[in-house]
C-alpha cells in the first residue's frame, strides 16, 4: 500500500522547511533507509530517509520549495497505486467513526476504545499534549514528538512522557522491527525517531542491564550555583582551555613555614600560609609574563601594568572569588592578612560584590584535599589561572643517592586563543623556580 | 398544627354568612380652626416647611434631570430620581407622630419619607443626641462636611439630614451609605429610617421582620411598610400581610408576646404603577382599603385616608398607633395622593390627560395647606413667602456642597480598589447579638431529644462494624444540637419556616426543639417562602438573629426577590451599617420528582452576597452550622434529605458534643489519593467515593477525594496542590450541568493548575432536565460509574475499561445543540 512521505516537523517552532535536494527522482526505485531527500531550516540542515521501500510514485515539490512541516512531500508505493488521495491540500476522508454513534442506555457505549489507545497525532495538526506533560517532557529534556500519545484523542499525557523517560526515544515503524531493546541509538528521524537507518548503523552502547531506579531529592538551586554554573558552561564554551601540570621542590617553602610556625608570633608576623606564599610568588612572577596578566575579548588583548589577584574560596554556598589589589605591590604579611579578611567576609556573604571584581589573575587551591593535578576553569575574561596541588613525597637521585623530597603540584589553565603552550610553560617554568628559592624572592 | 386546636367539622360545615364592617373612607372632616387645640402655629407652620422642604429638594432634582440644572448651577445626574412631588402632604402627616423607635421602610419613591421623618426626628431628639448621633456616624465624616455657620443644633442637624440625603443620591462618598444605596435605597437608621427598596413591594415583608423583631425582642414604636398602591399586586405584599395577621400571635403566643404585630402597611396610593392606572386599569379592588377586609377578622382596620390633608394623615396615625399599642396590629391604610412628577423624570405622562394633571395641580398640598392656614389666621402670606425663599437658599445651599467634588468625592476605587469588597461580607463573629438571659422552657439536658441523643453512638463504626440506624447520631442530630445550641446562647435567635413546630420539621430536625422553646421563639409561618426570607431579612437588619427553613431548596424561587435581592444586598447597600446575621435553611430532595429534588447551589453561589455551604457529613453540619449562626453574614445552609440519617463516616474520633466551628470557605480531603483527584459538592460525595474505591480495585488508580463543603467563600488552595499532585481532577454534584457551580470551579481550576493539568477539569453534573421519578433518579444524577466513565473518555483511558455513558465531545456539541 502507498505512503506518503512527510515534512518533518523539526522542533515546535519551524512551520516550514525549503527542500534543498531532492536525492531520488519520479519513478526510481526506494530502498528502506535510502535517502530521500534534504532539507534545511533557518538553522541547520537534515536528510529525510524512506522507512519503506517500493517505488517512488510521485513528488509533490521541487527543489527550492518552501514546504509547510507535516504537509506530504512524495509518495512510495507499488506501480499502479493511486497517488491522488495523498495530494497536499486535499482533505482526506476519514472513515466515519462508528463508535462516535450515541447508544442505548445499558448497553455498552463503546466510544473511546478499550484500554489504552496508541494514536498518533493528525497529520496538520498540532501534537495535542496535556500542559502536565509537556511541563514534564520540557523538564526532563525530552521531546514530546517522541511520545506515543493514549491520552484520550490521541493527546499525550503525563504517562506517555513517563513511559518516554523509562523507554527512550521512539522508533520508527520501519525501526521498531529490528532494534535490539537493550541498546542506545542515535535518532536521526521526526523529533529523535530512530529510523531503520540508525538500527543498521549499529548501538551506540549496550546495556547489560536498565539501570535500577535510584532514590533522589529534589532541591531547587540556589541562585550563586545558576551563577556559577552559568560562568563555568560560559567560560569552557567560549574559550580553548589547555592546562598543564608542573611541580616544584617545596622545601624551600616548607623551610620558611617551619620558621614562620615556631617563630612567626614572637616576630609579629601572622600565620602565613603555603598558599600564601604561592600567592606572593605568582603575583611578582606574572608581571613579566604580561600575557597570563591579562584580560582577551577576542579582538583585544588588555594587558594589565599590576596584579589584581582572584584568590578562590570554597564558601558554603559556591565558589566565590574576591580579588586581591594590587596584590605584586603587597608584601608578604599584608597578603596573608588581606586573603584572611576577603574569605572569611566571603565565607560569612558579607562581602562587597565589588570585591568580586577586576580580577586580572585568579589562583585557587584544593592542595589541601591531596588533590595532585586538576584542570581549573578560566574565570572570564582572564587569560589564566593556577591551581595550587597538594604535597607528595618524590624521590630523587643526587649523587649517586636516593632521597626523598616534598614536592608540590601547579596546574596551569590557560586561554590557548590568547595565549600559546609554549610562554605558559615558560612562566609556569620560572615559578617553579622561584617557589623553589622561595627565601630569595622575599627579597623581590 | 396545636393539638389544643380542635378543628371542628360541625363549625366548619355550618351555614351562615361573613360579615363585613363598613370600610372609612377619608372620614377626617376637622378645619384648622377645629385643630387649634392640638396644633401651635409653629406646628402648623412646620408641617408647612417639612412639606415645602421637600418640594424644593424634590424639583431640585426634576429641574437637574429634566434641565441639567438647578437656580443656574449645571449638573449632571446619570442616576434614578423617583420624585414625589405632590405626596408631600402624606408623607410629612405619617412622620409628624413618630419618633427614632418608629420605623419606616419605603420604595423607590421615598425621598419625602426620609426627610419627613428625619425632620420630625430632629424635632423630637434633644441636642447632645443629635450631636451624639451626627458625630458619631462614620466617625463625623459626613458631619464635617456640613457643619459652618449653623446657629443652632438642630439647624446643622437639618443640613446634614439633607446634606447625606443628596449626597447618597449623587453617589458621593459622603452620602448616608457612602453612595452605595443611591436614590433608590437611601435611609438612615438612627432617625428610624430603614431602607427604602427599589423593587416594587419589596418593603412589605421585610417591614413584617422588623414589626416581628419588635414584638420578639419587646422593644418600643411600630414599623410602617410605605409601599404604593401599584405593589398591591405583588405576592409578597400579599405575603407580608398575611404573615402579620397570623392567628398564633393572639392564639398561640403567650404573655407579653401575646397579641398583632405593631406594623402599619400603608399604601401610598398615587394612583399609578409606572404608566398602568390601578383604579380602572391594572387592579380590580375600586378602593384600595377594601384589601384589608379580605385579610383578617379586624379587616386589618383599613381605610382610606385623604393624604392631601396633612393633618387628615397625622390624625390617622395617632388613631392607628393606639390600634398597634393595643396589639390588634396588622393595619392596613390607603393614602390618597397623586404622583405628579410621573414616574421619573422621563415620563412624557402620555397615559394620562393635562385636565387630570391640572385638576389634582388645584388641590395641591402645599397651596390648599397653606390657603386654610391663611383663611384660619394662622399666619399671612408673607410668612410663607419668607419660608419659601429660605428653604429654596437651604436647598441651594446643600446642592453646592452635594456637588462639590473636594468635599463630596466619590469612593476612590482606583486607590482603594477594594473599597465595595470589602462591604460584601462583614465577616464578624457575634456570639449573640444581645446580652440578656435568653427564653427556654427547660433547661437544655433535661430536653427529651438531648437526652436521647446522649445514648447515640457518635461515629457510624464500633470495631470495624456499622452502628445501626437507631444507635446511630445522625446528621440531622447534628444540626439539631448546633441549633439548640444558639438557643440557649443568642436571645434573639428566631426560627420559623414552613414547618418548624410540633412535628419538628419535615425532616425531624426540630424534634425536641417545641417543648424548649416558647413560639415567640420558634413557630410554624404561612406557606410564604416570600415572607419567610423577607421577614428574616428585615429581623437580621434590625439587629436580631434568624434561621428560617424553606424545606426545599426547590422552594427559592418562590423567595426569589428576598434570595436574590434582599438578603445579599442590604450590607454593602448600607456600607456596613447594617448587619445581616440570618441562616436559611434549605433541603435537597430526593425521590420527590421534577419541583421537589433540585440541587440549587449554582443560584445562590452566582448572587455577590450570599454565603453558601452544603455539609453532607454529622460532624461538617454542626461545625458549619455552628459557624454560620456565629456570623454576621447572610448563609444558604443547604442540606441532603437523602444524608438526615447518615452518621460520622470520617472524623473517628465522632462528632464532638461540645461546641466547634468549621470555618466557612474551607473545602475538605475526605479521602487521600495520588492519582486523581474528585472534587464533590453535596451528597455526590458518597457516589464519588464509591467512585474512588473501584478505581482503585479494578484500575489501580489512586483517587483523592475533596468534599467542597463550601461554595461561597471557596479557598482553592487545597484543590490545586491536590491537582498539583494528581494533574487530573472531576468534579461532581447533583445540580444540573449548565451553568452549574461545578463548571464556574473547573474553569478557576483549569487558570490556578493549567501547567499541571494532564486533562481539562472534566464536570459531571445532573443531566439537564426534569428530575425524574425516584425509579430513574440513576439516570439523572451522577453516579459512581458516571464519574470512571468520564475519567476513561476524557482523561485517561482505563485499561479494559467498558463505558456505559457517553462523554464524548461529540456528545457534548450534540447536548448543547439541542439544550439538554
Amino acid at each position: 500500500m502507498a505512503v506518503a512521505v512527510i515534512m518533518p516537523r523539526q522542533g515546535n517552532t519551524v512551520e516550514s522547511c525549503i527542500i534543498t535536494k531532492w536525492h531520488k527522482q519520479k519513478g526510481d526505485s526506494v530502498k528502506q533507509g535510502d535517502m530521500l531527500f534534504t532539507y534545511e531550516t533557518d538553522k541547520a540542515t537534515f536528510d529525510e530517509e524512506a522507512e519503506v521501500s517500493g517505488k517512488l510514485l510521485e513528488i509533490f515539490f521541487k527543489e527550492g520549495d518552501d514546504v509547510p512541516v507535516l504537509t506530504n512531500m512524495c509518495v512510495i508505493g507499488q506501480d499502479g497505486e493511486d497517488v491522488s488521495e495523498f495530494m497536499p491540500g486535499k482533505t482526506v476522508e476519514k472513515k466515519k467513526d462508528e463508535n462516535e454513534k450515541s447508544t442505548e442506555e445499558e448497553k455498552p457505549a463503546d466510544m473511546a476504545g478499550h484500554g489504552i489507545l496508541e494514536t498518533e497525532p493528525e497529520t496538520g495538526e498540532a501534537v495535542r499534549i496535556s500542559p502536565r506533560a509537556r511541563n514534564r517532557a520540557e523538564k526532563q529534556g525530552l521531546d514530546i514528538n517522541a511520545a506515543k500519545a493514549t491520552g484520550p484523542s490521541g493527546r499525550i499525557i503525563e504517562r506517555d512522557i513517563e513511559v518516554l523517560e523509562k523507554t527512550g526515544p521512539a522508533f520508527t515503524k520501519a525501526a521498531a522491527a529490528s532494534y535490539d531493546s537493550r541498546a542506545v541509538y542515535t535518532g536521526s528521524g521526526i523529533g529523535g525517531r530512530i529510523t531503520a537507518a540508525d538500527v543498521k548503523k549499529g548501538a551506540v552502547q549496550i546495556n547489560p542491564s536498565a539501570p535500577a531506579s535510584a532514590e533522589y531529592e529534589d532541591e531547587n538551586v540556589p541562585n550563586i550555583r545558576k551563577v556559577i554554573g552559568k560562568a563555568m558552561q560560559a567560560s569552557l564554551a567560549t574559550m580553548a582551555q589547555l592546562t598543564i601540570n608542573m611541580s616544584f621542590d617545596a622545601s624551600s617553602l616548607l623551610r620558611f613555614r617551619t620558621t614562620i610556625k615556631t617563630r612567626g608570633a614572637e616576630m609579629g608576623l601572622p600565620n602565613i600560609t603555603l598558599n600564601d606564599m604561592v600567592v606572593y610568588a605568582t603575583a611578582r612572577t606574572l608581571l613579566k609574563h604580561r600575557d597570563l596578566n591579562a584580560h582577551f575579548s577576542g579582538e583585544v588583548m588588555r594587558r594589565f601594568n599590576t596584579v589584581n589577584m582572584g584568590v578562590a574560596v570554597d564558601t558554603d554556598r559556591g565558589l566565590m572569588v574576591p580579588t586581591l589589589y594590587g596584590c605584586d605591590r603587597m608584601t608578604l604579611p599584608e597578603i596573608c592578612e588581606r586573603t584572611k579578611e576577603i574569605a572569611s567576609m566571603s565565607k560569612a556573604g558579607t562581602i562587597n560584590p565589588d570585591l568580586l571584581k577586576g580580577g586580572t589573575f585568579t589562583i585557587t587551591n584544593l592542595g589541601t584535599f591531596g588533590v595532585e593535578s586538576f584542570t581549573p576553569v578560566i574565570n572570564p575574561p582572564q587569560t589564566a589561572i593556577l591551581g595550587v596541588c597538594g604535597l607528595t613525597t618524590r624521590a630523587r637521585e643526587e649523587n649517586g643517592r636516593i632521597s626523598t623530597y616534598q614536592s608540590m603540584g601547579l596546574s596551569l589553565t590557560i586561554d590557548h586563543r590568547a595565549v600559546d603552550g609554549a610562554p605558559a610553560a615558560r612562566f609556569l617554568k620560572e615559578l617553579c623556580v622561584n617557589l623553589e628559592n622561595f627565601e630569595a624572592m622575599l627579597l623581590v | 398544627m396545636p393539638k389544643e386546636q380542635f378543628i371542628d367539622p360541625n363549625e366548619i360545615r355550618k351555614s351562615g354568612e361573613i360579615k363585613f364592617k363598613p370600610i372609612p373612607v377619608n372620614s377626617y372632616s376637622r378645619t384648622i380652626s377645629d385643630e387649634k387645640d392640638n396644633f401651635s402655629k409653629a406646628d402648623f407652620m412646620r408641617i408647612f416647611r417639612d412639606m415645602s422642604i421637600i418640594r424644593e429638594f424634590e424639583s431640585m432634582l426634576n429641574a437637574i434631570k429634566t434641565t441639567g440644572q438647578y437656580n443656574g448651577i449645571e449638573y449632571n445626574h446619570p442616576g434614578p430620581a423617583h420624585l414625589s412631588i405632590g405626596q408631600e402632604a402624606s408623607s410629612v402627616g405619617q412622620a409628624y407622630l413618630l419618633d427614632t423607635d418608629d420605623y419606616i421602610f419605603g420604595s423607590h419613591r421615598s425621598h419625602g419619607e426620609i426627610l419627613a421623618k428625619g425632620l420630625s426626628a430632629i424635632e423630637k431628639l434633644s441636642d447632645k443626641r443629635l450631636m451624639e448621633i451626627m458625630e458619631t456616624y462614620f466617625d463625623g465624616a459626613i458631619l464635617k462636611v456640613v457643619q459652618a455657620g449653623q446657629s443652632s443644633v438642630s439647624e446643622l442637624a437639618v443640613d446634614f439630614l439633607i446634606y447625606g440625603t443628596l449626597a447618597e443620591i449623587f453617589a458621593r462618598e459622603t452620602g448616608f451609605h457612602r453612595g452605595l444605596g443611591g436614590s433608590m435605597h437611601a435611609f438612615f437608621t438612627p432617625f428610624g429610617i430603614y431602607p427604602n427598596n427599589a423593587i416594587v413591594g419589596g418593603s412589605a415583608d421585610i417591614a413584617t421582620g422588623a414589626a416581628l423583631y419588635k414584638k420578639v425582642n419587646q422593644k418600643k414604636g411600630i414599623v410602617i411598610a410605605n409601599i404604593g398602591d401599584a405593589s398591591l399586586g405583588c405576592g409578597p405584599v400579599w405575603e407580608g400581610m398575611c404573615f402579620a395577621s397570623m392567628d398564633q400571635f393572639r392564639k398561640l403566643w403567650e404573655g407579653q408576646f401575646k397579641g398583632g404585630l405593631p406594623i402599619i402597611f400603608n399604601f401610598f396610593n398615587n394612583q399609578y404603577g409606572m404608566g398602568g392606572q390601578t383604579i380602572g386599569e391594572t387592579m380590580g379592588y375600586g378602593f384600595l382599603a377594601r384589601f384589608g377586609a379580605g385579610v383578617n377578622p379586624d379587616q386589618m382596620h383599613s381605610e382610606r385616608i385623604d393624604g392631601y390633608n396633612p393633618l387628615a394623615v397625622i390624625d390617622a396615625i395617632r388613631r392607628k398607633k393606639e390600634i398597634l399599642a393595643a396589639k390588634k396590629g396588622p393595619v392596613l391604610l390607603d393614602t390618597i395622593t397623586y404622583r405628579v412628577s410621573g414616574h421619573s423624570p422621563s415620563d412624557a405622562s402620555s397615559y394620562r390627560s393635562k385636565e387630570e394633571i391640572d385638576a389634582w395641580a388645584q388641590q395641591d398640598s402645599l397651596i390648599t395647606y397653606r390657603r386654610s392656614l391663611v383663611e384660619h389666621k394662622v399666619s399671612g402670606d408673607g410668612e410663607f413667602e419668607a419660608m419659601l425663599e429660605s428653604t429654596k437658599d437651604l436647598i441651594t445651599k446643600v446642592f453646592k456642597m452635594a456637588i462639590d467634588d473636594k468635599i463630596s468625592p466619590r469612593m476612590d476605587l482606583v486607590g482603594s480598589p477594594r473599597s465595595i469588597e470589602d462591604l460584601m461580607f462583614s465577616n464578624e463573629k457575634i456570639e449573640k447579638m444581645e446580652d440578656r438571659e435568653p427564653e427556654v422552657l427547660m433547661p437544655y439536658e433535661e430536653n427529651p431529644r438531648v437526652m436521647q441523643i446522649a445514648k447515640k453512638e457518635r461515629f457510624a463504626f464500633s470495631e470495624g462494624k456499622p452502628v445501626s440506624k437507631n444507635k446511630l447520631f445522625q446528621l440531622r442530630d447534628a444540626i439539631f444540637e448546633a441549633v439548640a445550641h444558639k438557643f440557649y446562647t443568642d436571645p434573639t435567635l428566631v426560627a420559623y419556616g414552613e414547618e418548624n413546630r410540633d412535628w419538628g420539621g419535615a425532616f425531624a430536625v426540630y424534634r425536641g426543639l417545641t417543648e424548649a422553646l416558647p413560639y415567640n421563639r420558634l413557630f410554624n409561618s404561612s406557606i410564604s417562602e416570600a415572607a419567610i426570607i423577607g421577614t428574616a431579612v428585615g429581623y437580621g437588619m434590625c439587629g436580631g438573629r434568624a434561621i428560617v427553613e424553606l424545606m426545599y431548596c426547590d422552594f427559592l424561587g418562590r423567595a426569589g426577590d428576598e434570595v436574590f435581592n434582599q438578603l445579599p444586598k442590604w450590607q454593602a447597600m448600607s456600607a456596613g451599617v447594617l448587619r445581616m446575621p440570618v441562616v436559611v435553611r434549605v433541603s435537597v430532595g430526593s425521590k420527590y420528582g421534577a419541583q421537589h429534588s433540585q440541587d440549587w447551589t449554582s443560584l445562590c453561589a452566582h448572587i455577590p452576597g450570599l454565603k453558601v455551604v452544603f455539609p453532607v457529613t454529622p460532624y461538617d453540619a454542626k461545625g458549619l452550622m455552628n459557624a454560620a449562626l456565629a456570623g454576621s453574614d447572610p448563609v444558604i445552609f443547604f442540606e441532603s434529605q437523602s444524608l438526615y440519617d447518615k452518621g460520622e463516616e470520617f472524623v473517628e474520633t465522632g462528632v464532638p458534643e461540645g461546641y466547634y466551628e468549621i470555618p466557612l470557605g474551607e473545602p475538605d480531603i475526605k479521602k487521600t489519593g495520588s492519582d486523581i483527584t474528585i472534587l464533590t459538592i453535596g451528597a455526590t460525595l458518597y457516589k464519588a467515593l464509591e467512585a474512588a474505591r473501584i478505581l482503585e480495585e479494578k484500575y489501580g488508580m489512586s483517587a483523592e477525594v475533596i468534599d467542597a463543603r463550601s461554595i461561597v467563600p471557596f479557598n482553592y488552595e487545597k484543590v490545586v496542590e491536590s491537582v498539583r499532585k494528581t494533574g487530573r481532577i472531576v468534579l461532581s454534584s447533583d445540580a444540573c450541568e449548565r451553568g452549574s457551580q461545578l463548571k464556574d470551579m473547573a474553569q478557576t481550576i483549569s487558570e490556578l493548575a493549567f501547567d499541571y493539568l494532564d486533562a481539562p477539569p472534566v464536570v459531571v453534573g445532573a443531566r439537564n432536565w426534569i428530575t425524574p421519578a425516584h425509579e430513574y433518579e440513576k439516570f439523572f444524577f451522577p453516579q459512581p460509574g458516571w464519574i470512571i466513565d468520564a475519567i476513561h473518555q476524557k482523561i485517561v483511558p482505563l485499561k479494559d475499561h467498558v463505558s456505559m455513558q457517553n462523554f464524548t465531545e461529540t456528545e457534548q456539541i450534540r447536548l448543547n445543540k439541542a439544550g439538554v
